[in-house]
Protein backbone atom coordinates (compact mmCIF):
# COMPACT_ATOMS: atom_id res chain seq x y z
CA UNK A 1 0.00 0.00 0.00
CA UNK A 2 2.65 2.41 1.25
CA UNK A 3 6.20 2.16 0.27
CA UNK A 4 9.01 4.30 1.46
CA UNK A 5 12.54 3.87 0.07
CA UNK A 6 15.26 4.83 1.07
CA UNK A 7 14.02 8.55 2.08
CA UNK A 8 16.34 11.56 2.93
CA UNK A 9 15.26 14.85 4.05
CA UNK A 10 17.84 17.60 5.66
CA UNK A 11 16.95 21.01 6.37
CA UNK A 12 19.64 24.24 6.19
CA UNK A 13 21.50 21.79 4.28
CA UNK A 14 25.07 23.27 4.02
CA UNK A 15 24.38 25.45 7.04
CA UNK A 16 25.79 25.37 10.23
CA UNK A 17 21.90 24.46 11.30
CA UNK A 18 22.07 21.66 9.38
CA UNK A 19 19.65 18.93 10.30
CA UNK A 20 19.41 15.26 9.23
CA UNK A 21 15.49 14.68 9.91
CA UNK A 22 15.05 11.38 8.07
CA UNK A 23 18.05 9.59 7.21
CA UNK A 24 17.67 7.26 4.66
CA UNK A 25 14.68 5.71 6.15
CA UNK A 26 12.60 2.50 4.10
CA UNK A 27 9.40 1.37 4.85
CA UNK A 28 6.47 -0.67 3.83
CA UNK A 29 2.71 -0.95 4.90
CA UNK A 30 0.10 -2.90 3.85
CA UNK A 31 -3.39 -2.60 3.45
CA UNK A 32 -5.46 -2.29 6.43
CA UNK A 33 -2.83 -2.08 8.76
CA UNK A 34 -2.59 -0.04 11.54
CA UNK A 35 1.10 1.57 12.58
CA UNK A 36 1.78 3.52 16.11
CA UNK A 37 4.53 5.53 16.03
CA UNK A 38 6.70 6.81 18.96
CA UNK A 39 9.60 8.37 19.54
CA UNK A 40 11.56 11.48 21.43
CA UNK A 41 10.85 14.97 20.63
CA UNK A 42 12.90 15.65 17.24
CA UNK A 43 12.81 11.86 16.04
CA UNK A 44 11.96 12.76 12.98
CA UNK A 45 7.78 11.04 13.55
CA UNK A 46 6.29 14.46 12.09
CA UNK A 47 8.78 15.07 9.47
CA UNK A 48 8.09 11.66 8.18
CA UNK A 49 4.34 12.34 7.82
CA UNK A 50 5.14 15.25 5.78
CA UNK A 51 6.81 13.84 3.56
CA UNK A 52 4.81 11.47 3.15
CA UNK A 53 2.10 13.95 2.92
CA UNK A 54 4.15 16.04 0.71
CA UNK A 55 4.26 19.31 2.28
CA UNK A 56 8.07 19.35 1.57
CA UNK A 57 10.01 18.25 -1.29
CA UNK A 58 12.48 14.89 -0.25
CA UNK A 59 16.35 15.25 -1.20
CA UNK A 60 16.19 11.37 -2.33
CA UNK A 61 14.11 8.37 -2.26
CA UNK A 62 11.23 7.59 -3.11
CA UNK A 63 7.20 7.49 -2.00
CA UNK A 64 4.88 5.11 -3.32
CA UNK A 65 1.52 5.05 -2.61
CA UNK A 66 -1.06 2.51 -3.96
CA UNK A 67 1.59 1.39 -6.85
CA UNK A 68 1.74 4.98 -7.54
CA UNK A 69 5.10 7.20 -7.42
CA UNK A 70 4.11 10.26 -5.32
CA UNK A 71 7.40 11.42 -4.43
CA UNK A 72 7.20 14.94 -6.61
CA UNK A 73 3.46 15.24 -6.73
CA UNK A 74 2.98 18.37 -4.37
CA UNK A 75 0.75 18.19 -1.21
CA UNK A 76 -2.68 19.05 -2.75
CA UNK A 77 -2.41 16.56 -5.52
CA UNK A 78 -2.07 13.82 -3.10
CA UNK A 79 -4.93 14.30 -1.16
CA UNK A 80 -6.20 12.05 -3.75
CA UNK A 81 -4.45 9.36 -1.44
CA UNK A 82 -4.04 11.09 1.79
CA UNK A 83 -6.44 12.12 4.84
CA UNK A 84 -4.67 13.58 8.14
CA UNK A 85 -5.39 14.77 11.21
CA UNK A 86 -3.17 17.48 13.05
CA UNK A 87 -2.55 17.61 16.89
CA UNK A 88 -4.06 21.18 17.12
CA UNK A 89 -7.69 20.99 17.13
CA UNK A 90 -7.97 24.24 15.47
CA UNK A 91 -5.40 23.10 12.37
CA UNK A 92 -7.76 20.60 10.85
CA UNK A 93 -11.31 22.90 10.12
CA UNK A 94 -11.77 26.42 9.07
CA UNK A 95 -13.57 28.09 11.69
CA UNK A 96 -15.22 31.30 9.80
CA UNK A 97 -17.04 28.27 7.86
CA UNK A 98 -20.48 26.11 9.19
CA UNK A 99 -20.03 22.18 9.91
CA UNK A 100 -21.93 21.72 6.58
CA UNK A 101 -19.15 23.83 4.73
CA UNK A 102 -16.30 21.71 6.10
CA UNK A 103 -17.94 18.55 5.97
CA UNK A 104 -18.77 18.95 1.98
CA UNK A 105 -15.09 20.10 1.62
CA UNK A 106 -13.63 16.99 3.19
CA UNK A 107 -16.51 14.97 0.75
CA UNK A 108 -14.43 16.97 -2.02
CA UNK A 109 -11.38 15.66 -1.30
CA UNK A 110 -9.19 15.58 -3.94
CA UNK A 111 -11.36 16.54 -7.07
CA UNK A 112 -11.49 19.23 -9.00
CA UNK A 113 -13.70 22.31 -7.42
CA UNK A 114 -16.71 22.89 -9.77
CA UNK A 115 -18.52 26.14 -10.65
CA UNK A 116 -21.31 24.54 -8.87
CA UNK A 117 -23.38 24.71 -5.75
CA UNK A 118 -21.48 23.43 -2.69
CA UNK A 119 -24.37 21.30 -0.80
CA UNK A 120 -27.51 19.60 -1.86
CA UNK A 121 -30.14 18.08 0.41
CA UNK A 122 -29.07 14.21 -0.44
CA UNK A 123 -25.77 15.56 1.07
CA UNK A 124 -27.31 17.00 4.53
CA UNK A 125 -29.11 13.49 5.06
CA UNK A 126 -25.39 12.02 4.56
CA UNK A 127 -24.09 14.54 7.41
CA UNK A 128 -26.55 13.80 10.05
CA UNK A 129 -26.43 10.28 9.65
CA UNK A 130 -21.99 10.44 9.80
CA UNK A 131 -22.87 13.35 12.58
CA UNK A 132 -24.98 10.82 14.57
CA UNK A 133 -21.63 8.52 15.17
CA UNK A 134 -19.84 11.22 16.56
CA UNK A 135 -22.12 10.96 19.20
CA UNK A 136 -21.78 15.07 19.80
CA UNK A 137 -25.50 16.22 18.88
CA UNK A 138 -23.64 17.40 16.11
CA UNK A 139 -26.27 16.23 13.71
CA UNK A 140 -28.71 18.93 14.52
CA UNK A 141 -26.29 21.60 14.19
CA UNK A 142 -25.37 21.60 10.15
CA UNK A 143 -25.23 25.76 10.09
CA UNK A 144 -23.16 26.51 13.22
CA UNK A 145 -20.07 27.81 12.53
CA UNK A 146 -17.49 25.55 13.45
CA UNK A 147 -15.70 28.29 15.58
CA UNK A 148 -18.56 27.64 18.19
CA UNK A 149 -17.27 24.01 18.39
CA UNK A 150 -15.05 23.15 21.59
CA UNK A 151 -11.63 21.77 20.81
CA UNK A 152 -12.91 18.35 21.21
CA UNK A 153 -15.90 18.45 19.47
CA UNK A 154 -13.66 19.88 16.55
CA UNK A 155 -10.98 17.35 16.81
CA UNK A 156 -13.87 14.79 16.29
CA UNK A 157 -15.04 16.64 13.41
CA UNK A 158 -12.11 16.59 11.68
CA UNK A 159 -11.32 12.94 12.20
CA UNK A 160 -15.04 12.24 10.88
CA UNK A 161 -13.99 14.46 7.96
CA UNK A 162 -10.57 12.47 7.14
CA UNK A 163 -12.19 9.15 6.73
CA UNK A 164 -15.62 9.59 5.33
CA UNK A 165 -14.45 9.23 2.13
CA UNK A 166 -12.06 6.50 2.92
CA UNK A 167 -8.59 7.58 2.25
CA UNK A 168 -6.20 5.04 0.81
CA UNK A 169 -4.15 5.97 3.90
CA UNK A 170 -4.77 8.22 7.17
CA UNK A 171 -1.98 9.95 8.93
CA UNK A 172 -2.68 11.23 12.48
CA UNK A 173 -0.25 13.29 13.96
CA UNK A 174 -0.76 12.88 18.06
CA UNK A 175 -4.70 13.72 17.70
CA UNK A 176 -5.55 13.47 20.56
CA UNK A 177 -2.93 14.79 22.52
CA UNK A 178 -4.55 18.48 22.97
CA UNK A 179 -7.69 17.54 23.68
CA UNK A 180 -8.46 16.89 27.26
CA UNK A 181 -8.09 12.77 28.80
CA UNK A 182 -11.87 12.13 28.11
CA UNK A 183 -12.71 14.00 25.46
CA UNK A 184 -9.11 12.08 23.91
CA UNK A 185 -10.13 9.26 25.19
CA UNK A 186 -13.28 9.60 23.17
CA UNK A 187 -11.90 10.73 19.88
CA UNK A 188 -9.78 7.39 19.99
CA UNK A 189 -12.47 5.48 20.10
CA UNK A 190 -13.86 6.79 17.62
CA UNK A 191 -10.13 6.34 15.45
CA UNK A 192 -10.46 2.82 16.51
CA UNK A 193 -13.99 2.77 15.29
CA UNK A 194 -13.38 4.11 11.75
CA UNK A 195 -10.73 2.54 11.05
CA UNK A 196 -11.49 -0.94 11.91
CA UNK A 197 -14.99 -0.48 10.35
CA UNK A 198 -13.85 0.97 7.13
CA UNK A 199 -10.45 -1.15 7.24
CA UNK A 200 -8.34 2.19 6.76
CA UNK A 201 -4.60 1.64 6.20
CA UNK A 202 -3.29 3.83 9.26
CA UNK A 203 -0.26 5.75 10.32
CA UNK A 204 -0.23 7.50 14.37
CA UNK A 205 2.02 8.99 16.49
CA UNK A 206 1.98 9.20 19.92
CA UNK A 207 3.27 10.16 23.07
CA UNK A 208 1.09 7.87 24.79
CA UNK A 209 3.58 4.28 25.09
CA UNK A 210 0.16 2.56 26.55
CA UNK A 211 -1.57 3.74 23.42
CA UNK A 212 0.96 2.77 21.00
CA UNK A 213 1.19 -0.81 22.40
CA UNK A 214 -2.44 -1.15 22.55
CA UNK A 215 -4.23 0.66 19.57
CA UNK A 216 -3.25 -0.57 16.12
CA UNK A 217 -1.39 -3.78 15.36
CA UNK A 218 1.98 -2.45 14.37
CA UNK A 219 4.77 -0.34 16.53
CA UNK A 220 7.52 1.60 14.87
CA UNK A 221 10.04 3.55 17.25
CA UNK A 222 11.96 6.38 15.41
CA UNK A 223 15.41 7.60 16.63
CA UNK A 224 17.44 10.79 14.88
CA UNK A 225 15.09 10.74 11.67
CA UNK A 226 15.79 6.32 11.67
CA UNK A 227 13.07 3.47 12.40
CA UNK A 228 15.02 1.90 15.26
CA UNK A 229 12.25 -0.67 15.87
CA UNK A 230 9.83 -2.28 13.96
CA UNK A 231 7.62 -4.67 16.44
CA UNK A 232 4.22 -6.54 15.36
CA UNK A 233 2.42 -9.85 15.81
CA UNK A 234 2.85 -11.98 18.45
CA UNK A 235 5.90 -10.47 19.52
CA UNK A 236 3.60 -6.92 20.26
CA UNK A 237 1.43 -8.61 21.92
CA UNK A 238 3.76 -9.67 24.87
CA UNK A 239 5.87 -6.24 25.00
CA UNK A 240 5.64 -4.30 28.14
CA UNK A 241 6.34 -0.50 28.26
CA UNK A 242 9.20 -1.53 30.54
CA UNK A 243 10.22 -3.51 27.35
CA UNK A 244 9.66 -0.75 25.28
CA UNK A 245 12.08 1.67 27.08
CA UNK A 246 14.74 -1.07 27.25
CA UNK A 247 14.75 -1.33 23.64
CA UNK A 248 14.73 1.95 22.97
CA UNK A 249 17.91 2.59 24.79
CA UNK A 250 19.57 -0.41 23.37
CA UNK A 251 19.09 0.61 20.40
CA UNK A 252 19.68 4.13 20.42
CA UNK A 253 22.45 4.11 23.32
CA UNK A 254 20.00 7.19 24.94
CA UNK A 255 17.11 7.30 27.26
CA UNK A 256 13.52 7.98 26.44
CA UNK A 257 12.48 11.27 27.42
CA UNK A 258 9.84 9.39 29.46
CA UNK A 259 8.31 12.15 31.98
CA UNK A 260 5.55 13.31 28.80
CA UNK A 261 5.66 9.75 27.50
CA UNK A 262 4.62 7.75 30.45
CA UNK A 263 2.10 9.82 31.65
CA UNK A 264 0.72 11.07 28.69
CA UNK B 1 -29.72 67.97 2.10
CA UNK B 2 -31.27 68.26 -0.96
CA UNK B 3 -32.57 65.61 -3.01
CA UNK B 4 -30.32 65.99 -6.02
CA UNK B 5 -27.64 65.38 -3.64
CA UNK B 6 -29.04 62.49 -1.94
CA UNK B 7 -30.13 61.36 -5.46
CA UNK B 8 -26.05 61.65 -6.58
CA UNK B 9 -24.96 60.62 -3.63
CA UNK B 10 -26.93 57.40 -3.85
CA UNK B 11 -25.88 56.40 -7.46
CA UNK B 12 -22.16 57.42 -6.00
CA UNK B 13 -23.13 55.07 -3.88
CA UNK B 14 -23.61 52.63 -5.56
CA UNK B 15 -20.65 52.33 -7.81
CA UNK B 16 -18.60 52.88 -4.90
CA UNK B 17 -20.04 49.46 -3.66
CA UNK B 18 -18.64 47.26 -6.83
CA UNK B 19 -15.02 48.07 -5.39
CA UNK B 20 -16.23 47.47 -2.39
CA UNK B 21 -17.35 44.05 -2.57
CA UNK B 22 -13.97 43.62 -4.65
CA UNK B 23 -12.05 44.79 -1.90
CA UNK B 24 -14.21 42.42 0.94
CA UNK B 25 -13.33 39.25 -1.50
CA UNK B 26 -9.56 39.93 -0.22
CA UNK B 27 -9.47 41.40 3.18
CA UNK B 28 -12.29 39.39 4.24
CA UNK B 29 -12.47 36.20 1.97
CA UNK B 30 -9.13 35.93 1.35
CA UNK B 31 -7.68 37.77 4.49
CA UNK B 32 -5.20 39.58 2.43
CA UNK B 33 -4.97 43.18 2.36
CA UNK B 34 -3.98 44.34 -1.28
CA UNK B 35 -3.37 47.27 -1.98
CA UNK B 36 -3.04 46.88 -5.75
CA UNK B 37 -6.47 48.42 -5.74
CA UNK B 38 -5.38 51.63 -5.48
CA UNK B 39 -4.28 50.93 -9.14
CA UNK B 40 -6.67 48.66 -10.43
CA UNK B 41 -9.73 51.65 -9.91
CA UNK B 42 -7.85 53.88 -11.49
CA UNK B 43 -6.86 51.37 -14.29
CA UNK B 44 -10.68 50.93 -14.76
CA UNK B 45 -11.55 54.58 -15.12
CA UNK B 46 -8.54 55.18 -17.60
CA UNK B 47 -9.08 52.09 -19.81
CA UNK B 48 -12.47 52.70 -19.80
CA UNK B 49 -11.92 57.00 -20.63
CA UNK B 50 -9.52 56.02 -23.05
CA UNK B 51 -11.53 53.75 -25.19
CA UNK B 52 -15.05 55.73 -25.22
CA UNK B 53 -12.55 58.90 -26.45
CA UNK B 54 -11.16 56.70 -29.01
CA UNK B 55 -14.92 55.73 -30.08
CA UNK B 56 -15.18 52.47 -28.75
CA UNK B 57 -18.42 51.04 -27.54
CA UNK B 58 -18.88 52.50 -23.84
CA UNK B 59 -20.37 48.81 -22.85
CA UNK B 60 -17.36 46.71 -24.67
CA UNK B 61 -14.84 49.79 -22.57
CA UNK B 62 -15.96 48.75 -19.71
CA UNK B 63 -15.81 44.94 -19.94
CA UNK B 64 -11.75 45.62 -21.07
CA UNK B 65 -11.90 47.43 -18.07
CA UNK B 66 -12.85 44.53 -16.04
CA UNK B 67 -10.63 42.04 -17.53
CA UNK B 68 -7.67 44.43 -17.30
CA UNK B 69 -8.37 44.70 -13.62
CA UNK B 70 -8.24 40.73 -13.23
CA UNK B 71 -4.67 40.80 -15.00
CA UNK B 72 -3.93 43.70 -12.47
CA UNK B 73 -4.77 41.30 -9.61
CA UNK B 74 -3.45 38.16 -11.26
CA UNK B 75 -0.13 39.85 -11.76
CA UNK B 76 -0.14 40.46 -7.62
CA UNK B 77 -0.85 37.08 -6.91
CA UNK B 78 1.67 35.56 -8.85
CA UNK B 79 4.06 38.10 -7.07
CA UNK B 80 2.70 36.98 -3.26
CA UNK B 81 2.29 33.05 -4.33
CA UNK B 82 4.81 32.00 -6.56
CA UNK B 83 7.89 34.40 -5.77
CA UNK B 84 6.64 34.71 -2.19
CA UNK B 85 6.66 38.22 -1.74
CA UNK B 86 4.29 39.51 1.21
CA UNK B 87 0.88 40.43 0.74
CA UNK B 88 1.50 44.00 1.27
CA UNK B 89 4.55 44.83 -1.00
CA UNK B 90 3.42 42.65 -4.08
CA UNK B 91 0.21 44.82 -4.00
CA UNK B 92 2.43 48.23 -3.36
CA UNK B 93 4.42 46.70 -6.14
CA UNK B 94 1.59 46.15 -8.63
CA UNK B 95 -0.26 49.60 -7.58
CA UNK B 96 3.28 51.48 -8.16
CA UNK B 97 3.53 49.78 -11.63
CA UNK B 98 0.06 50.74 -12.36
CA UNK B 99 0.58 54.44 -12.07
CA UNK B 100 2.91 54.32 -14.97
CA UNK B 101 1.02 52.26 -16.56
CA UNK B 102 -2.17 54.29 -16.37
CA UNK B 103 -0.54 57.32 -17.26
CA UNK B 104 0.63 55.57 -20.48
CA UNK B 105 -3.08 54.35 -21.10
CA UNK B 106 -4.38 57.71 -20.75
CA UNK B 107 -1.43 59.84 -22.30
CA UNK B 108 -1.73 62.59 -19.55
CA UNK B 109 -3.37 62.94 -16.56
CA UNK B 110 -6.95 63.16 -16.77
CA UNK B 111 -9.62 62.70 -19.84
CA UNK B 112 -12.87 64.06 -19.79
CA UNK B 113 -16.13 62.56 -21.05
CA UNK B 114 -17.85 64.97 -21.73
CA UNK B 115 -20.10 64.69 -24.61
CA UNK B 116 -19.03 61.36 -25.17
CA UNK B 117 -21.31 58.36 -25.15
CA UNK B 118 -20.77 56.18 -22.18
CA UNK B 119 -22.86 53.51 -20.48
CA UNK B 120 -25.09 55.80 -18.35
CA UNK B 121 -25.77 58.23 -21.56
CA UNK B 122 -27.35 55.15 -23.52
CA UNK B 123 -29.09 53.78 -20.63
CA UNK B 124 -30.97 57.28 -20.44
CA UNK B 125 -32.11 57.30 -23.29
CA UNK B 126 -33.98 55.17 -23.08
CA UNK B 127 -37.71 55.35 -22.16
CA UNK B 128 -38.70 56.65 -18.57
CA UNK B 129 -35.10 56.05 -18.03
CA UNK B 130 -34.28 60.06 -18.40
CA UNK B 131 -34.71 61.06 -14.62
CA UNK B 132 -33.28 57.81 -12.71
CA UNK B 133 -31.17 56.14 -15.32
CA UNK B 134 -27.76 56.52 -13.57
CA UNK B 135 -29.33 55.59 -10.61
CA UNK B 136 -31.01 52.44 -11.63
CA UNK B 137 -28.41 50.87 -13.97
CA UNK B 138 -26.11 51.58 -11.27
CA UNK B 139 -28.65 49.89 -9.17
CA UNK B 140 -28.76 46.74 -11.34
CA UNK B 141 -25.45 46.13 -11.63
CA UNK B 142 -24.96 46.00 -7.71
CA UNK B 143 -27.85 43.50 -7.69
CA UNK B 144 -26.23 41.42 -10.13
CA UNK B 145 -23.06 41.55 -9.12
CA UNK B 146 -24.28 41.15 -5.40
CA UNK B 147 -26.38 37.98 -6.19
CA UNK B 148 -23.23 36.64 -8.65
CA UNK B 149 -20.79 36.84 -5.94
CA UNK B 150 -23.21 35.31 -3.65
CA UNK B 151 -23.53 32.57 -5.51
CA UNK B 152 -19.71 31.88 -6.60
CA UNK B 153 -19.25 32.11 -2.39
CA UNK B 154 -21.50 29.04 -2.37
CA UNK B 155 -19.82 26.82 -5.04
CA UNK B 156 -17.11 24.35 -4.87
CA UNK B 157 -14.27 26.53 -5.68
CA UNK B 158 -16.43 29.23 -3.56
CA UNK B 159 -16.12 27.54 -0.81
CA UNK B 160 -12.51 26.77 -1.50
CA UNK B 161 -11.54 30.21 -1.82
CA UNK B 162 -13.24 30.78 1.12
CA UNK B 163 -11.08 28.05 3.14
CA UNK B 164 -7.98 29.41 1.70
CA UNK B 165 -8.35 32.12 3.64
CA UNK B 166 -9.55 31.00 6.68
CA UNK B 167 -7.49 27.63 7.50
CA UNK B 168 -4.59 27.04 3.93
CA UNK B 169 -3.06 24.58 5.30
CA UNK B 170 -6.83 22.42 6.10
CA UNK B 171 -8.09 23.33 2.25
CA UNK B 172 -4.58 22.09 0.93
CA UNK B 173 -4.39 18.59 2.35
CA UNK B 174 -8.11 18.65 0.92
CA UNK B 175 -6.74 18.61 -2.59
CA UNK B 176 -6.68 22.53 -3.08
CA UNK B 177 -4.27 24.39 -4.94
CA UNK B 178 -4.51 26.85 -2.69
CA UNK B 179 -1.98 29.85 -4.69
CA UNK B 180 -4.43 29.08 -7.92
CA UNK B 181 -7.19 30.18 -5.59
CA UNK B 182 -5.50 33.08 -4.09
CA UNK B 183 -4.84 34.55 -7.97
CA UNK B 184 -7.91 33.81 -8.85
CA UNK B 185 -9.59 35.75 -5.94
CA UNK B 186 -6.92 38.63 -6.30
CA UNK B 187 -8.27 38.75 -10.08
CA UNK B 188 -11.82 38.36 -9.21
CA UNK B 189 -11.45 41.22 -6.81
CA UNK B 190 -9.56 43.62 -8.94
CA UNK B 191 -11.01 42.73 -11.99
CA UNK B 192 -14.59 44.39 -9.72
CA UNK B 193 -12.98 47.41 -7.99
CA UNK B 194 -11.61 48.42 -11.93
CA UNK B 195 -15.02 47.96 -13.23
CA UNK B 196 -16.31 49.96 -10.62
CA UNK B 197 -13.54 52.33 -11.56
CA UNK B 198 -14.86 52.43 -15.48
CA UNK B 199 -18.65 53.11 -13.56
CA UNK B 200 -17.57 56.08 -11.66
CA UNK B 201 -15.20 57.67 -14.32
CA UNK B 202 -18.42 57.59 -17.03
CA UNK B 203 -20.56 58.94 -14.01
CA UNK B 204 -18.51 61.53 -13.35
CA UNK B 205 -17.53 62.49 -16.72
CA UNK B 206 -13.73 62.23 -16.00
CA UNK B 207 -10.88 59.98 -15.19
CA UNK B 208 -8.10 61.83 -13.18
CA UNK B 209 -4.60 59.76 -12.93
CA UNK B 210 -5.10 59.91 -8.91
CA UNK B 211 -8.61 59.31 -8.47
CA UNK B 212 -7.74 55.39 -6.76
CA UNK B 213 -5.62 57.48 -4.12
CA UNK B 214 -6.47 55.74 -0.99
CA UNK B 215 -9.10 53.63 -2.39
CA UNK B 216 -8.18 50.89 -0.31
CA UNK B 217 -8.96 52.64 3.04
CA UNK B 218 -12.55 53.57 1.52
CA UNK B 219 -12.97 50.31 0.72
CA UNK B 220 -12.02 48.86 4.39
CA UNK B 221 -13.51 51.15 6.04
CA UNK B 222 -17.02 50.74 4.13
CA UNK B 223 -16.40 47.02 4.59
CA UNK B 224 -16.33 47.47 8.18
CA UNK B 225 -19.09 49.78 8.36
CA UNK B 226 -21.15 47.43 6.31
CA UNK B 227 -20.33 44.51 8.95
CA UNK B 228 -20.68 46.55 11.74
CA UNK B 229 -24.74 48.20 11.08
CA UNK B 230 -26.06 43.98 9.45
CA UNK B 231 -23.93 41.99 10.30
CA UNK B 232 -22.01 38.49 8.68
CA UNK B 233 -23.73 35.41 10.29
CA UNK B 234 -24.05 34.06 6.25
CA UNK B 235 -22.52 34.82 2.92
CA UNK B 236 -26.16 36.10 1.69
CA UNK B 237 -25.72 38.94 4.59
CA UNK B 238 -21.80 39.53 4.64
CA UNK B 239 -22.45 40.40 0.72
CA UNK B 240 -25.05 42.39 1.52
CA UNK B 241 -22.99 44.06 4.59
CA UNK B 242 -20.50 45.09 2.56
CA UNK B 243 -22.69 46.29 -0.33
CA UNK B 244 -24.58 48.46 1.95
CA UNK B 245 -21.71 49.53 3.69
CA UNK B 246 -20.25 51.02 0.56
CA UNK B 247 -23.53 53.55 -0.22
CA UNK B 248 -23.77 54.39 3.49
CA UNK B 249 -19.95 55.45 3.60
CA UNK B 250 -20.82 57.83 0.69
CA UNK B 251 -23.78 58.68 2.81
CA UNK B 252 -21.67 59.74 6.01
CA UNK B 253 -19.05 61.68 4.06
CA UNK B 254 -21.72 63.69 1.80
CA UNK B 255 -23.51 64.66 5.38
CA UNK B 256 -19.54 65.53 6.53
CA UNK B 257 -19.37 67.58 3.86
CA UNK B 258 -22.72 69.02 4.23
CA UNK B 259 -21.25 70.03 7.95
CA UNK B 260 -18.77 72.53 6.81
CA UNK B 261 -15.60 69.87 6.01
CA UNK B 262 -13.60 70.08 3.20
CA UNK B 263 -12.99 67.76 0.84
CA UNK B 264 -9.53 67.52 1.29
CA UNK B 265 -9.99 66.37 4.70
CA UNK B 266 -12.10 63.47 3.78
CA UNK B 267 -9.16 60.81 3.63
CA UNK B 268 -7.94 61.59 7.17
CA UNK B 269 -11.56 60.60 8.47
CA UNK B 270 -11.81 57.42 6.51
CA UNK B 271 -8.22 56.85 8.15
CA UNK B 272 -9.77 58.01 11.20
CA UNK B 273 -13.03 55.25 10.82
CA UNK B 274 -10.73 52.46 9.90
CA UNK B 275 -8.40 53.02 12.63
CA UNK B 276 -11.30 53.00 15.17
CA UNK B 277 -12.85 49.75 14.11
CA UNK B 278 -9.33 47.91 14.06
CA UNK B 279 -8.57 48.93 17.86
CA UNK B 280 -11.67 48.69 19.17
CA UNK B 281 -12.28 44.97 19.81
CA UNK B 282 -8.38 45.40 21.35
CA UNK B 283 -9.44 48.15 23.18
CA UNK B 284 -12.22 46.68 24.51
CA UNK B 285 -10.33 43.35 25.85
CA UNK B 286 -7.80 45.47 27.40
CA UNK B 287 -10.09 47.96 29.41
CA UNK B 288 -12.84 44.84 30.26
CA UNK B 289 -10.31 42.83 31.83
CA UNK B 290 -6.89 44.01 33.15
CA UNK B 291 -4.06 41.66 33.51
CA UNK B 292 -3.05 41.11 37.03
CA UNK B 293 0.36 41.32 38.15
CA UNK B 294 1.61 38.31 38.53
Amino acid sequence: MLNVQNLVKIFNKGSVNEKTALDNISFNLNKGEFVTIIGSNGAGKSSFLNAIAGNFPTDSGTVIISDKNVTTLPQYERAKYISRVYQDPMSGTAASMTIEENLVMALRRGEKRRLKLAIRNKDKDFFRQELRKLGLGLEDRLTTKVSLLSGGQRQALTLLMATFKEPELLLLDEHTAALDPKTAEKVLQLTCDVTRDSNLTTLMITHNLDQALNVGDRTIMMHEGRIILDIHGEQRKTVTINDLLKMFENASGTQFHTDRALFA
Amino acid sequence: MSSLVVLGTTEQGLMYAIMVLGVYLTFRILNYADLTVDGSFTLGAATAATLITSGYNPWFATGVAFILGCLAGSFTGILHTKFKITPLLSGILTMTALYSINLRVMGKANISLLRERTIFSDFESLPYMQEYGVLILAFLTVVIIGFFIYLFLETEFGLALRATGDNELMIRSLGVNTDLMKITGLALSNGLVAFAGSYVAQNQLFADISMGIGMIIIGLASVIIGEVLIGTRTIAKAVLAVLCGGVIYRGIIAIVLQLGLVATDLKLITALIVILALITPQLRSKFSRPLKNV
